[in-house]
C-alpha cells in the first residue's frame, strides 16, 4: 500500500457565508449538529490510512487551529507523522493571507521536504464528503498519471461564477479547465482535490511561485494542460458531496442530512467522522416538549416545539418556543414564547422570550455569534 | 523512580455485582452502562479527576475485559499522563504463587507495592458501584485537619432503613466511636459509603496484621475499621448529603436511570465544574424523525427514533423503530427496537434486538430485563421482573 500524506488548504473565499466566516475559516464551521466542515476531510483521509496531514491555515484561523489541537481525536497526536498545523508566515511579503494555494505550499517546503510519504493529496477545505481515496489511490497508479484530479457530476455542486469545472477526452484525461466562468460549460466540477508525487508537487511549486502564479487549476493546472507537459487525468467521485461557499449551501447541506437515506451515505459506519468531544449530558425532552424531523446533540434541552432543525449542543428550547427550519449553534437559547423561522443561530445567541424572527426560505437570517434579539 | 504523591486512589472493582442479575453475566458491574451515556465507574474516575487526584488504581478481578477496554489508557478522564494515571490491576502470580482477591482489605493488601511506588501519605478507597459526586479533596482536608488515621464518609438514611446498613456511632464532633454492621436496634442512622481515606502508614500496618490473621475476612467494614476502632486509632466520619445512589440491583440501577427524568434533577448533571467524564462513542447527533414523539426522555448520539418512546433513556446508536413504543425502560447502547414492539418497565442491554410486535415488561411489576446481544424473536411476550439470556426459551 502506498504512503499517502495530506495537506489541506485552508481560508479560501467566503464573502458569501456572511457573518458566519467572519470569525472563523470554513473549514472550522460547525455543521451537523457537532462537527466542523474540516471534520469530514480530516476523517476522509484518516480512514485511508493517512498518518501525516498538513493543514495550511491563514487569516481567521483561531478557531480552526483551537479545534484540530493536536490531532488527538482523529489519532493524529502521536510520535510518528500526525497533524501539522501549517500557521502562515508573517514576513514582509506574507501578511496572513495567501494570495493562492501555491503559496501557502511554498510557504511550507520546509514541512514538504520534512515529509517522508511517496504521494500527497492536496485539497481544499470546503467541499463535504466521505471518502477515503483508496480508489481514487489506485485509479492514479493503474493509469500512471503524473496528477489525478477528483471531480463530481453532481449537478448541485455547479453554480454560475464560482467553481472549477473540467472537460476529459474518453481516455479520462483532462482537456480543458475553466475557472469561475460566468456559466460553466461542463458537467464535471473539480472537487478541488487532487493526487500527484510529493516531489513533483515541490518541484511543480517552486516553479510556479518563481513564475508569479497563485491559483493552482488556473495558474497551474491548465497550462499543464494546454502545453501537455503533465498526464493530468480524473477520478470520478459518486458519493454525496456538498460545497459549503454561501449561506444559501450551508443551510441546503443541513437540511438534507435530515433525510436518513441522505444521511446514511454521510455517515457510514466503516469510515466513522471523527470530532471533538465535550462531554455532555444525553439531550433532554419534557413532557410538554414536540419534535419531529430534527437532528439533535447532546446537552441539549428541549421543552418547545421543534421541526425540521438542526441542534447543536447544549441548545435550550423553553416551554411555548418554537423553533422550525433552523439551525441553532451551540448554546443557543430560545426562551419562552419565541418562534424563529428558517434562521441560523450562531454560537450562544439568545432570542428572548415572544420575539419573532421569520426568514424567508431562499435567504435565511443569520445571527451572529452571542448576540441576543 | 515515581515521584511522590500526597494521595492515590484505590477503586475497587471486582466484584461480581451479582444482585444485578444477567446484566453482569459477561461484565463486570462498574462498566455497566447508566444514564444514556456513562457507565458506572464514570462516576469514582470523574470525581478523581475533578478533586485532583491523577493516580488511580482499578481493582478488577471478575469478567474484567469489556472493563479493561473501556479504561485502555485513561485518556477520557485526563488519567493518561506521565507520573501517575489510571493502572488496571487484575490480580497477579507473585514468586511461586498467587491467589485472587480474597476480600476488599485483602485485594488492597495484595497491591501495597504498587501504593508504595508513590509513597503516598494518605490512600483513598473508593468502590465502583455508586453514582454520586463528590469532592474528594475536601474529604481530604477535613481528614488531615481533624489528625484522624481514618476518615469515613457517611451519609444519613431514613431510620427505617439504617438496619440495612454499616452505622457508624459518633460523637457530636465527628469522631466515630463504635461501628455497627447492619444493627437491629441502630443508634444513630449515619450509613457508611464504602469511600474512605487511611493515613497510609496507619492502614499498611493494619493491612499486614489482618492478613496474618486465618480467621479474618479481609473485608474493610468487617476487620479493618473495627481493629482499628479497638486500638482507639483516630477516626473520623465525614458527613456527605448530595445525590448518591447504590446501584447494585437492577431495581435500584433502573430507578437511578428514571432519577435522571426528574424533574428537577436530583443531582445536577449539568454543572460545567463537576463534568462526569466518559468515552464518548463519537456518532452523529441522534435523529427524531416525522412521526415520532419524544417526551420526557434522555436520548444521546447516534440514535434513530422513528417510533414513540416516553420516560425513557435511550443510549448511544438506539434505533427505535416507526410503531415501538416504549415507556419508563432503560435502552442499552446499540439495541434495536422493532417495529410495534412494545416495551415497559424494562432495561435493555447493550446490542439487544427486541422483535416486531413484541410485547417487554409491564405497566408494574418488577423490572424485566433483556440481556447483553439477545436476539428476541417477533411477537414474544417477556412479563414483568423475568430476565432473557441467550438460553432462554419462549
Amino acid at each position: 500500500m502506498k504512503d499517502v500524506m495530506g495537506i489541506i488548504y485552508t481560508g479560501e473565499n467566503d464573502a458569501r457565508l456572511r457573518e458566519l466566516t467572519i470569525i472563523r475559516a470554513i473549514a472550522a464551521l460547525p455543521v451537523a449538529g457537532r462537527f466542523r466542515v474540516i471534520d469530514f476531510l480530516v476523517s476522509s483521509m484518516v480512514n485511508g490510512g493517512m498518518k501525516n496531514i498538513g493543514v495550511i491555515m491563514q487569516k481567521n484561523y483561531h478557531s480552526l487551529m483551537d479545534h484540530l489541537g493536536s490531532g488527538k481525536e482523529w489519532d493524529l497526536h502521536g510520535k510518528t507523522n500526525g497533524l501539522h498545523i501549517l500557521p502562515p508566515f508573517l514576513t514582509r511579503e506574507n501578511v496572513g493571507l495567501y494570495p493562492g494555494v501555491l503559496d501557502g505550499l511554498r510557504s511550507n517546503t520546509d514541512y514538504l521536504n520534512r515529509s517522508k510519504q511517496e504521494l500527497v493529496v492536496l485539497s481544499n477545505s470546503n467541499i463535504i464528503y466521505n471518502a477515503h481515496f483508496k480508489d481514487m489511490i489506485a485509479f492514479y497508479e493503474n493509469t500512471g498519471a503524473d496528477i489525478t484530479l477528483m471531480y463530481t457530476k453532481d449537478p448541485s455542486m455547479k453554480r454560475d461564477e464560482f467553481g472549477t469545472y473540467i472537460s476529459l477526452d474518453q481516455d479520462g484525461n483532462v482537456k480543458d479547465i475553466e475557472v469561475e466562468p460566468t456559466h460553466p460549460n461542463y458537467d464535471n466540477t473539480f472537487m478541488q482535490v487532487c493526487l500527484m508525487k510529493r516531489e513533483f508537487l515541490k518541484e511543480l511549486v517552486d516553479k510556479a511561485v518563481a513564475h508569479g502564479l497563485h491559483d493552482l487549476a488556473r495558474d497551474l493546472l491548465l497550462k499543464l494542460v494546454q502545453e501537455k507537459q503533465a498526464k493530468v487525468n480524473a477520478f470520478e467521485y459518486t458519493g454525496v458531496c456538498w460545497n459549503i461557499d454561501s449561506v444559501q449551501s450551508y443551510f441546503k447541506f443541513n437540511m438534507d442530512i435530515l433525510k436518513p437515506e441522505i444521511r446514511k451515505k454521510l455517515f457510514i459506519d466503516e469510515l466513522p467522522v471523527f470530532t471533538k468531544v465535550r462531554d455532555e449530558m444525553p439531550a433532554f425532552y419534557s413532557a410538554e416538549s414536540h419534535s419531529v424531523n430534527s437532528l439533535v446533540a447532546d446537552g441539549c434541552q428541549i421543552e418547545g416545539k421543534i421541526e425540521n432543525s438542526v441542534l447543536f449542543r447544549g441548545v435550550r428550547v423553553a416551554p411555548n418556543a418554537h423553533v422550525k427550519n433552523c439551525i441553532i449553534m451551540q448554546d443557543g437559547q430560545v426562551q419562552e414564547g419565541a418562534y424563529i423561522e428558517n434562521c441560523i443561530l450562531d454560537k450562544q445567541t439568545v432570542i428572548k422570550k415572544n420575539t419573532k424572527l421569520i426568514g424567508p426560505e431562499a435567504y435565511p437570517i443569520v445571527i451572529a455569534k452571542n448576540v441576543v434579539i | 523512580m515515581l515521584r511522590k504523591k500526597t494521595c492515590i486512589a484505590m477503586l475497587l472493582a471486582g466484584g461480581q455485582g451479582s444482585r444485578l442479575g444477567i446484566l453482569t453475566k459477561n461484565v463486570a458491574k462498574p462498566a455497566v452502562p447508566y444514564g444514556g451515556k456513562y457507565r458506572i465507574i464514570d462516576f469514582p474516575l470523574s470525581n478523581c479527576t475533578n478533586s485532583g487526584i491523577d493516580t488511580v488504581g482499578v481493582l478488577t478481578q471478575y469478567q474484567p475485559l469489556e472493563l479493561n477496554a473501556y479504561i485502555g489508557s485513561g485518556a477520557p478522564w485526563d488519567l493518561d499522563i506521565s507520573n501517575g494515571g489510571v493502572f488496571v490491576l487484575p490480580p497477579y502470580q507473585k514468586g511461586k504463587s498467587g491467589e485472587w482477591y480474597r476480600g476488599t482489605a485483602n485485594a488492597i493488601y495484595q497491591n501495597m507495592a504498587f501504593i508504595e511506588q508513590y509513597h503516598p501519605d494518605y490512600v483513598l478507597i473508593l468502590s465502583g458501584d455508586h453514582i454520586y459526586k463528590m469532592d474528594y479533596n475536601a474529604m481530604l482536608d477535613y481528614h488531615i485537619s481533624h489528625g484522624a488515621d481514618a476518615t469515613i464518609a457517611v451519609r444519613e438514611v431514613p431510620w427505617e432503613e439504617a438496619s440495612r446498613f454499616g452505622i457508624m456511632n459518633t460523637d457530636p464532633d465527628g469522631t466515630i466511636v463504635e461501628f455497627e454492621e447492619k444493627p437491629q436496634n441502630p443508634k444513630s442512622n449515619k450509613a457508611s459509603m464504602g469511600v474512605y481515606i487511611f493515613t497510609w502508614e496507619k492502614l499498611r500496618h493494619y493491612l499486614t496484621e489482618d492478613e496474618a490473621d486465618k480467621n479474618s475476612s479481609n473485608d474493610f467494614g468487617k476487620n479493618i475499621i473495627p481493629n482499628m476502632l479497638r486500638d482507639k486509632q483516630v477516626l473520623v466520619a465525614y458527613d456527605f448529603n448530595g445525590y448518591w445512589k447504590d446501584v447494585g440491583t437492577i431495581e435500584s440501577l433502573w430507578e437511578a436511570n428514571m432519577d435522571l427524568i426528574d424533574n428537577p434533577m436530583p443531582m445536577n448533571m449539568h454543572d460545567k465544574n463537576w463534568r462526569i467524564y466518559s468515552k464518548n462513542p463519537g456518532m452523529p447527533p441522534h435523529y427524531i424523525s416525522e412521526g415520532a414523539v419524544v417526551t420526557d426522555t434522555l436520548i444521546t448520539e447516534g440514535c434513530e427514533v422513528y417510533g414513540k418512546v416516553n420516560h425513557s433513556v435511550l443510549f448511544a446508536g438506539v434505533v427505535v423503530e416507526e410503531g415501538a413504543d416504549i415507556e419508563y425502560s432503560v435502552i442499552m447502547p446499540g439495541s434495536i427496537i422493532k417495529r410495534g414492539a412494545i416495551v415497559r418497565r424494562s432495561i435493555v442491554a447493550e446490542n439487544a434486538t427486541v422483535g416486531a410486535g413484541s410485547i417487554i415488561g409491564e405497566d408494574s411489576g418488577n423490572i424485566a430485563v433483556i440481556g447483553q446481544g439477545v436476539t428476541l424473536p417477533a411477537g414474544v411476550s417477556v412479563p414483568s421482573g423475568t430476565q432473557v439470556d441467550e438460553s432462554y426459551t419462549f
